[in-house]
């Protein structure tokens, strides 16, 4: 029995106040996240518009409108050109060299062994780091004097007299020759992503039906007719999701790049975003700045239309 | 059994809710009652001196004792050299932050956002004597009368050698022109297996460098008029020798070096020569001992007319942005700081020199061994580099004496003009280490020029038409 001053939720729910009113609610449980975006998105989106058409400097942010200038000026600057190259070919050659492995990584602990959650824990670490002190880490690695990985070339007998393979040189000066700098920025972004598309590869693998995979086997499908007609097509939309978000991460990242080289030697691992830290922060022009991290723009919101598509693909999946 | 009481989503939400709001207000509750305890405060950010001590035993301590004196409750906070840009840059943009910001290089492109330092100067010249004509240019835009920050000190970027490594090549007392880099080091390079470390890379200490080049050849950026000279006979002899160094001298790590770059490979005896402070020399003595006696000190490298010209290595600016509601306190301070920079020489280890070197020294226990007969700035500064007090026992005290009259070599970023924005975007932007480092890679000396000059002239006439920036070309 209730009592008359302990109202049932019934008797509240009769008054109609907003805390039982189901859409009123949602609206506003999902008014801070609305809030949140506005604000830590939407607002420096506008900010960047307004910047990337004026003149403004970080030492005077006022906003004086001067056309598409800055679009102009960063198209004929040709480490722009560079830099812009450069972030895709990165961002490229990053994601499928995580695909593969990460497929890989995915099937291996698809099975049972001994260690496997050793396995999994080590595989997850480089997501759990933050960013900044892992590529630290490797900055270290890749150290022309002190450099972990040239010892043990030199242990191996590979590096350091004439004969060796890697030459006769004591170091392999890996952020110092173009091509092993630009390999360094492409490891360290594999690593960094990888143990999230292995993640994602693993629960797109666990979700395929096993009387399937049977059906196949009983009907004589090899291994490989299998993975090309069974598990990548039914994988792909999970797939292509980690695919889309490795790209976002590994485009749009500053990080790497500004620990590992500061875009060096000669500009030659410099992407979108450091060049718009150094020109629009470093070097005052904020303007030049916004404009340039613009264009990453379209690329992303192309990548976030793929991603939403292929999210419902995946649930219908 | 007492049935558990369920919690209705009614209440969920009102808690939650309710947890959310006194959250927030909190702070503003408990806060401004702690705040409102000083009459007057002064928030200074200042970079992490590269030496601990100077921080840690000095400048928080003092800063804080003037702020005790003068009814201030002053808030020094300290962050790495690289995030100073960042940090102003956002400050600035929001209208609200520190009253005081030291830069370690030229700050021209926050002259609009920032006081005119003019009244300081003034103040400082009567009661100092006159400041350092590098120094003013590092501080003073002459196309708009504007001191855009107010200078108390720098410091200086001699370059540092192993003695024992260029006694074996016959040349005891180190370089005195360019050229020995390439007839001496490149000998050691070859015959004792060490190699050179001037920085070809995208940060400071290599920006340095390829300008002190450019400067010993009698060539430069701008001239003393604000026009862009970048592209003549001179700068590509200048890049073409840097190639020839490269070659003969050094190893591909120039391509990535850092701002530790200098002390690491002078620690770790794999460098017979480097350009830096004398930081990297004061790491040795604490971290090896016997490399630190074996590093001596030389001036300004000669170029092929006889010109030798180094860049200071670090110049201290403050600014005080508009927005600060503490200008006298911020100014007071400055001055104080001037009159008081022989503690800050002491406790730097000498990696501080003063602006002003005519300042006299204050009466009293000034916490280091009283100099006999120095009155100025410039005498315990003469005193000191003659006889270093921070020498190891056994070690030479007289090795930094080369450095006294280290003002007369040393020179701006942006000589024979002034440290102007457009200077700043080139020197953030990296456009000399990478021209320089273009002729090393191979490419021809005269393309590397004129590709740096096509960079070049176009930051100038940005910032011209800011009317920021003098010259026409």
């Amino acid at each position: 029995m209730t009592s008359p001053s302990n109202p049932t939720p019934l008797a509240n729910a009769d008054r109609g106040g907003i805390l039982d009113r189901e859409g009123a609610l949602a609206k506003l449980l999902i008014a801070p996240a609305v809030f949140y975006i506005a604000a830590m998105i939407g607002a420096p989106f506008v900010l960047a518009l307004l910047y990337s058409l004026s003149d403004a400097t970080t030492g005077d942010p006022g906003l004086r409108l001067i056309g598409f200038q800055n679009f102009r000026a960063a198209l004929a600057d040709p480490v722009f050109r560079l830099a812009l190259r450069n972030t895709f070919v990165f961002t490229l050659l990053s994601q499928t060299i995580v695909i593969v492995l990460s497929r890989v990584l995915a099937n291996a602990l698809l099975k049972p062994f001994r260690g496997k959650w050793l396995v999994r824990f080590l595989i997850m670490l480089p997501w759990t780091a933050p960013i900044s002190l892992g590529t630290i880490g490797w900055l270290w690695m890749f150290d022309s004097i002190f450099s972990p990985a040239d010892w043990v070339l030199r242990y191996l007998g590979l590096l350091g007299t004439a004969s060796s393979l890697f030459g006769g040189q004591t170091n392999m000066y890996w952020l110092g020759i173009p091509g092993l700098a630009i390999s360094s920025v492409i490891l360290v972004n594999v690593w960094r992503i990888l143990p999230l598309a292995t993640v994602i590869q693993l629960a797109g693998l666990s979700s395929i039906p096993k009387d399937l995979i049977e059906a196949a086997e009983v009907d004589g499908a090899s291994p490989w007719r299998r993975t090309l007609m069974i598990t990548i097509p039914l994988t792909l939309p999970i797939v292509s999701i980690a695919f889309l978000f490795g790209v976002v991460f590994t485009f749009t990242d500053l990080v790497v790049v500004y620990v590992l080289t500061r875009g060096g030697p000669v500009h030659t691992t410099q992407v979108l975003s450091s060049w718009t830290f150094f020109k629009g922060i470093e070097g005052g022009d904020l303007a030049q700045g916004a404009a340039i991290s613009l264009f990453m723009f379209p690329v992303l919101a192309v990548v976030a239309i793929f991603i939403l598509r292929m999210a419902r693909r995946t649930e219908v999946v | 059994m007492a049935k558990r009481r369920q919690i209705t989503r009614r209440e969920f939400v009102k808690a939650a809710g309710l947890g959310v709001v006194a959250a927030g207000v909190a702070p503003t509750i408990f806060i401004p009652r702690q705040a409102r305890g000083a009459s007057k405060e002064l928030k200074i950010l200042v970079w992490s001196h590269f030496v601990p001590r100077f921080d840690k035993e000095w400048y928080d301590g003092f800063a804080k004792k003037w702020g005790e004196a003068n009814g201030v409750a002053v808030t020094v906070d300290h962050i790495n050299l690289a995030e100073i840009p960042s940090r102003t840059a956002a400050e600035v943009a929001a209208g609200q932050g520190h009253d005081l910001i030291e830069w370690i290089q030229p700050t021209s492109q926050f002259e609009p956002s920032v006081l005119n330092m003019a009244d300081v100067v003034q103040e400082a010249e009567k009661r100092f004597g006159k400041q350092h004509p590098l120094c003013r240019r590092t501080s003073y835009n002459p196309n708009t009368n504007y001191f855009y920050s107010f200078c108390p000190g720098w410091t200086i970027d001699p370059g540092c050698y192993r003695k024992s490594l260029w006694e074996k090549a016959g040349k005891g007392d180190g370089p005195v022109v360019w050229e020995d880099l390439i007839a001496y080091g490149g000998k050691i390079k070859k015959e004792q297996g060490i190699q050179l470390g001037i920085g070809l890379s995208q940060e400071l200490d290599s920006n340095m460098a390829a300008r002190a080049l450019l400067w010993s050849y009698d060539t430069s950026i701008q001239d003393e008029n604000e026009n862009v000279v970048l592209n003549n006979p001179k700068t590509v002899e200048a890049t073409a020798y840097m190639a020839r160094l490269f070659k003969e001298s050094m190893v591909p790590e120039v391509f990535a070096w850092t701002a530790v770059s200098n002390n690491q490979a002078l620690i770790a005896g794999r460098a017979s020569y480097i350009l830096n402070s004398i930081s990297a020399y004061r790491s040795a003595q604490k971290e090896v001992p016997e490399i630190a006696k074996d590093i001596y000190f030389t001036p300004a490298l000669k170029g092929p007319r006889g010109t030798g010209f180094h860049s200071e290595h670090v110049i201290y600016g403050y600014i005080i942005p508009k927005y600060s509601k503490n200008v006298d306190s911020s100014k007071k301070f400055l001055l104080h700081l001037v009159e008081n920079y022989d503690q800050a020489m002491y406790a730097s280890e000498l990696y501080n020199s003063p602006a002003f070197f005519d300042a006299p020294i204050p009466s009293g226990n000034r916490g280091y061994t009283a100099v006999k007969g120095a009155k100025k700035l410039r005498d315990l500064h003469n005193a000191w580099f003659s006889s270093d007090p921070f020498a190891l026992p056994g070690e030479d005290k007289g090795k930094l004496a080369v450095l006294k009259d280290a003002e007369k070599w040393s020179t701006n970023i942006g000589y024979p003009g002034p440290a102007n924005p457009a200077e700043g975007e080139v020197f953030a932007t990296f456009v000399l280490p990478n021209m320089m480092a273009n002729a090393a890679r191979g490419m021809a000396p005269q393309t590397a020029v004129e590709q740096a000059e096509l960079l070049t002239k176009t930051i100038f006439a940005k910032w011209r038409q800011k009317g920021l920036v003098g010259g026409k070309t």
